[in-house]
């Protein structure tokens, strides 16, 4: 019996088995849409048809030339906040960082975190923008109401240990363990009491899931040790998981197995992007695919960006064959489609989806 | 006086940056050469720090808590060696490639390469192949050491190895290089020396480079 998109999704994510693997994407870069769609109007359903992808979130380019969480500062954060111009569902803190953008590309990046003390800790008040303004909530309602469709739609947030870490900066985060773990509780504890406000309104809007960006490890592990993770990171991001009253997903990069079970304790939907540099997706399918479902894995190092059709259509397979059965199992990139993936890689990724993605599944 | 060698390596492992620097004062004040202080307190001690981070027992935060205990005994021996003119076990320059502006892995390569003994050359992020090459003509390094996070920048470690051939550099440096997307594969494509999965390796790799063994 044929699906709709959303009940696809609801249905992997529940861990059953939908009548095909379902492709959803937590973010395609602006340009690389443009890029597959040949002009910049189009509406997220269409890309989404275009596609095949099951559902849809993160940000569009339809409408003005206004930056998303680029390039922003503190005097012009918040207005952008409440009065998105171009589509988004996004609900990201901003980084309390002084930022960067590289000339060349325009790609942003964070130059250094500025909450480094107590004193800093100011900044709050001039960054953050009242997670109970009206502006986004009524903004994105009104674009959730005409594109929504049948796909399952979306909002990103974060639990607040991606924005500790970034805003804090690596090094500073590190030694605070040692001489002020008191101060990361303190700049998570705010970050993650800013977050379950605002998944206090998105609850009761028209979303099917949520997807929870929080980068907190690297290739070879997490970038604290377990201890410090359970101890100073966990009990803060419960205080936003635990308000969440949708399906949702967890993101991190890098190598989660080492702190596997007390993520496991946050109780979310799926685990994304089970990143093929850092973790066999055979192993997390085996051992945790009872628990959490799984989403994610084609790889964005090598083969998206420079390999071959065919060795995208290969890996769609191969990742089907190991993750599908028995449902649980969304296919996606194993981070986002970025602008430097070859379109014709993803349009080679959205044919052999629906080639080997119905179940039955091939033996 | 050896155990105050020993003490300085648990302190360095366990990330205590104020006992190290007053541990390091004391050998010093004990007649221990900066040169010993080195080579058997602080280098052996980071040593065991990559390690533990390539077994899983350490994570980059420990690694980064470890590097700043070594760096506040490294402070006080770096002068004293300076004016000893002693021969540093090698030199290496360290950067992230054109188009890279993520130096999160490219700094622990440079902590680990100087808590490994060896003198570093940060160019810091972004350094073109122009930069390489006149950075290898000015400090006449043993090691070029390469980072990038991204697919897109990692073309860009080929072109800065072609520039040193171009210059006539090429055979004079041996070239590491590491990153999140970056493998064994592409090292050996565009003619790297090693392939390094993370800080510590680099370290090891360059010492079996520097006694003439392969990486």
């Amino acid at each position: 019996m044929s699906m709709t998109h959303r009940e696809r999704v609801l249905a992997a994510l529940r861990r059953q088995e939908p009548d095909q693997v379902p492709w959803v994407e937590n973010d395609i870069e602006e340009a690389l849409q443009v890029q597959i769609m040949g002009r910049a109007d189009f509406t997220p359903p269409e890309l989404c048809e275009k596609l095949g992808l099951s559902g849809f979130g993160a940000h569009f380019p339809t409408g003005a030339a206004a930056d998303g969480q680029g390039l922003v500062t503190k005097e012009t954060y918040k207005e952008s906040y409440y009065n998105p111009q171009k589509v988004t569902f996004d609900f990201f803190p901003p980084w309390i960082a002084k930022m960067g953008a590289d000339p060349d590309t325009g790609r942003t990046y964070i130059e250094k975190g500025l909450l480094v003390s107590e004193e800093s800790l100011k900044l709050f008040d001039q960054f953050l923008p009242d997670p109970n303004h009206p502006g986004r909530y009524d903004r994105v309602a009104e674009w959730l109401d005409k594109y929504r469709g049948d796909y399952a739609v979306f909002a990103r947030i974060r639990l607040g240990a991606a924005s500790t870490i970034e805003s804090m900066g690596l090094e500073e985060f590190s030694y605070a363990q040692v001489d002020n773990p008191e101060l990361i509780n303190e700049i998570h504890r705010r970050f993650s009491e800013w977050s379950a406000a605002v998944v206090d309104h998105l609850n009761d809007m028209d979303f099917d899931f949520f997807w929870a960006n929080d980068d907190l490890a690297g290739n070879t592990g997490p970038f604290m040790s377990p201890k410090v993770f359970r101890e100073l990171l966990l009990p803060n991001m419960k205080i936003v998981a635990e308000r969440i009253k949708k399906p949702w997903i967890f993101h991190s990069d890098g190598n989660l197995f080492p702190i596997m079970e007390d993520l496991l304790s946050l109780g979310m939907t799926a685990i994304h992007p089970i990143q093929p540099s850092a973790m066999d997706i055979g192993k997390m399918k085996k051992e945790y695919g009872g628990r959490v479902a799984i989403l994610g894995n084609i790889d964005l190092d090598y083969t998206l960006p420079l390999g071959s059709e065919e060795e995208v259509e290969a890996e769609v397979r191969d990742r089907i064959k190991t993750a599908g059965p028995g449902g649980g199992y969304l296919i996606a990139s194993a981070n986002s489609l970025t602008d430097y993936c070859k379109v014709e890689n993803v349009l080679a990724m959205s044919k052999a989806i629906k080639k080997y993605g119905k179940y039955p599944l091939e033996g | 006086m050896v155990n105050v060698l020993q003490e300085i390596q648990e302190g360095v492992i366990n990330g205590q940056a104020p006992r190290v620097k007053e541990l390091t004062q004391t050998a010093l004040a004990q007649g221990l050469g900066p040169q010993t202080v080195l080579n058997e307190g602080l280098v052996p001690a980071m040593a065991v720090v990559g390690e533990k981070f390539q077994k899983g027992e350490f994570f980059i935060s420990e690694m980064m808590i470890s590097a700043r205990a070594m760096y506040s005994g490294l402070n006080l021996v770096k002068p004293l060696l300076l004016s000893q003119k002693a021969e540093s076990k090698g030199k290496a320059v360290v950067a992230t490639v054109q188009g890279d502006l993520h130096d999160i892995g490219k700094n622990l390569v440079c902590m680990m390469m100087e808590g490994g003994g060896y003198e570093v050359v940060d160019l810091g992020v972004n350094a073109t192949p122009a930069k390489f090459v006149a950075a290898v003509k000015e400090h006449q390094p043993d090691f070029v050491m390469m980072s990038a996070l991204l697919t897109t920048t990692m073309a860009n470690m080929g072109k800065t190895i072609q520039a040193l051939s171009d210059n006539g550099l090429r055979a004079k440096v041996k070239i590491g290089i590491g990153g999140a997307p970056v493998t064994q594969r592409f090292a050996d494509s565009i003619g790297a020396d090693f392939y390094a999965a993370d800080a510590g390796e680099a370290v090891t790799k360059a010492n079996m480079l520097q006694i003439g063994g392969n990486a």
